[in-house]
């Protein structure tokens, strides 16, 4: 299996457009071999048309979503690979960075600032009688 | 190995916490734990791939992260899949740390609701373990919740709600309903040389702070200060009974593969509540052809789970909830004691979930997963950092047709079979979940959701295994005593979540370190009366 047809795969889970690059440009086959089990991405592989990779945006699509309806299990697993690898490729993390505002940065040491518990939110549930049963 | 004591097996909540409860009071403790220690200070959330972790190497379901300390289970017939870890720390490792305790009612089901069993102790029995354990686990919250008993003032204030915790508070205000912040063992400030929480999120990784309380930070330092014994990568293969009342001896395998034997006056199954029934099942012999304390075929029976459906609200306003510890804001027991014109009984609990990190979003940790194609950066970026769910936590009853019992085939690495699952979710939890999912709904809406998205059944949500070794008076419908002794033997406990008569509708972890201190006290007053 070449690294474009996979790239061509992933490129119709997950396309590119103004904001976000395909999952096709990110030299991302490795990781998904590496977090797709093997038999899977073999299934679906050999589930493709053979003019998958040449065929138009529409094409390729509905291929794959004929082959999830065949194979869902293995088509999960492969999709699950995808996201995983799209979304820790740091390129992507940019974006969300850029589009979200969530850091392009690991949760620690830095993590995040929220505002302490306000117990003046509480003023409504201190008013009323407990109504715990007793036993 | 020398003879202690008091053995223990099972170096998770309950374990530590009776290991500390016995040491400090002069007993000798050893215990044998499969896993290691797990390096917290070097969690993975401080490196760029801690959410590739939570999927893999931190995965909580052992049959997808195989860890060498793991044993597999055989789950192909139950729709809720394990989440358990195997180290020192045990699940706590591994969990969200929400610290709820169960109700007075929770106690007495049978003689208020008329089902099940009531559990052979009461409420006030437990209250004292649970203030002991609150302090030692450094619980953040605040007194005064009118769902619950009084209790101490919390050792440390409550987390923060952040945006989309307080957008809910409201909501549940304008309903009338209850809301409360969470007891959560989680450090709001330092507390005992561990630092406060800084919200990181992905609690479930480890948290390099120790701000997030699990037992190896808690319990065994103390544990070990008053002199306990840890034996770590020892596999325990079977209990050995040289009588029918008396357990001789438990046979392991240690860290460098060698069998050994490990003697002691009391062994103390700390192995949760499905290792803990797989070794009685496995110690089968002449003199216990059933497996140890199952000659009226309960032992691995009635297993309890909480299940959970989780509803989640999309908003058009951003809510950040990746930043805080997922799992700890808010509840709300508003339907947690028995109401029959709902058409159920028994009842449940809402949990406030935050938000996730970009993987987790686009898999559908707590949702559907993001579709793939065209529409799926727009539905991405509608969803993160857009979202807050509340679990829908419904009390299980027993059902003896639930259960773990020993697979045929599959065995774990020193040859011990491993456990197999059994589980339908009841006609009644069934109705207690769509009931919960209802009114989930409802307050999502109210808070100003504008998509409510409803998982009726969450398939990762095998946290908790109760039951399967439940405590009574009458040896022909329970395994083990109101102590946690199995009947039939004079020196064999259970002290993990297996002894629970019924599970509540909380998570367990409070209710289950309480009764493992107190049964470590009742140990601990017959070895004494012993000598």
């Amino acid at each position: 299996m070449s690294d474009a047809l996979l790239d061509s795969i992933l490129s119709t889970l997950l396309p590119g457009d103004a904001d976000w690059p395909s999952a096709g440009s990110l030299d991302l086959s490795a990781a998904v071999r590496a977090d797709c089990e093997a038999a899977a991405l073999a299934a679906i592989l050999g589930a493709l048309p053979p003019d998958f990779a040449a065929g138009d945006a529409d094409a390729r699509e509905s291929a794959l979503r004929a082959i999830e309806a065949a194979q869902p299990a293995a088509f999960e697993r492969l999709v699950a690979a995808a996201y995983l690898a799209y979304y820790t490729e740091p390129r992507v993390r940019i974006v969300v960075e850029r589009l979200t505002g969530y850091a392009a940065r690991p949760p620690q040491p830095l993590g995040y600032a929220l505002e302490p518990f306000d117990e003046a939110l509480l003023a409504t549930q201190k008013r009323r009688a407990p109504f715990w049963r007793r036993a | 190995m020398s003879a202690s004591d008091v053995l223990i097996v099972g170096a998770g909540a309950s374990g530590a916490a009776a290991a500390w409860r016995l040491a400090a009071s002069g007993v000798s403790v050893t215990c044998l734990e499969q896993g290691g220690w797990l390096d917290q200070r070097s969690a993975p959330s401080l490196g760029a791939d801690w959410e590739r972790a939570l999927q893999t190497a931190h995965n909580a379901n052992p049959n997808i992260r195989r860890a060498a300390a793991d044993y597999p289970v055989v789950d192909d017939d139950t729709p809720i899949k394990p989440a358990v870890f195997n180290g020192v720390g045990g699940g706590t490792l591994r969990w969200g740390a929400h610290f709820p305790r169960m109700h007075p009612s929770d106690f007495r089901v049978r003689t208020l609701d008329g089902v099940a069993d009531d559990w052979p102790l009461a409420y006030d029995e437990l209250a004292p373990y649970y203030e002991i354990n609150d302090r030692i686990m450094g619980v953040s919250g605040l007194a005064g919740d009118p769902a619950n008993p009084p209790r101490e003032a919390r050792p440390l204030p409550p987390l923060p709600l952040g945006p989309g915790g307080g957008a809910m508070a409201r909501a549940f205000d304008a309903l009338g309903w209850h809301w409360w912040p969470s007891d959560s063992a989680i450090a709001s400030a330092p507390i005992d040389g561990r630092e406060g929480c800084n919200h990181c999120g992905p609690c479930g990784v480890g948290c390099p702070r120790h701000a997030r309380a699990s037992v190896d930070l808690t319990y065994w330092p103390r544990a070990l200060q008053a002199g306990a014994t840890l034996v770590t990568g020892a596999r325990v293969r079977r209990l050995i009974a040289d009588r029918k009342d008396r357990i001789a001896a438990v046979e392991y395998v240690d860290a460098a593969g060698t069998a050994q034997r490990a003697v002691a006056k009391i062994v103390v199954l700390a192995a949760n509540g499905m290792g803990s029934a797989r070794l009685l099942l496995a110690s089968a012999s002449r003199a216990h052809p059933a497996g140890i304390g199952n000659d009226h075929d309960l032992v691995g029976r009635c297993l309890m789970h909480h299940p959970t459906a989780i509803v989640t609200g999309v908003f058009a306003a951003r809510l950040d909830g990746y930043k805080g510890a997922f799992a700890c804001a808010l509840l709300s027991q508003e339907f947690y004691e028995t109401d029959r014109a709902r058409g159920f009984v028994r009842g449940y609990q809402m949990q406030l979930v935050r938000g996730s990190g970009p993987v987790a979003t686009a898999l559908g940790g707590y949702m559907a997963r993001v579709p793939w194609g065209r529409d799926h950066h727009r539905r991405f970026r509608s969803e993160f950092a857009h979202t807050v769910s509340l679990t829908v936590t419904a009390e299980d009853l027993p059902e003896p047709d639930n259960r773990v019992t020993l697979d045929p085939v599959a065995r774990d690495g020193a040859g011990v079979p491993a456990p197999r699952l059994a589980y339908r979710v009841s006609d009644n939890s069934r109705r207690i979940l769509d009931h919960g999912i209802a009114r989930a709904s409802e307050v999502l809406r109210a808070a100003g959701a504008v998509d409510v998205v409803v998982n009726p059944l969450a398939s990762a949500a095998g946290f908790h295994f109760l039951g399967t070794m439940r405590m009574g008076d009458d040896p022909a419908r329970s395994v083990t005593d109101r102590w946690g002794r199995v009947h039939g033997t004079d020196n064999l406990y259970a002290i993990d979540g297996g002894v629970f008569v019924t599970s509540g509708a909380v998570n367990p972890t409070p209710t289950i370190q309480a009764l493992a201190l107190r049964s470590a006290d009742h140990i601990a007053a017959r070895l004494k009366e012993a000598a």
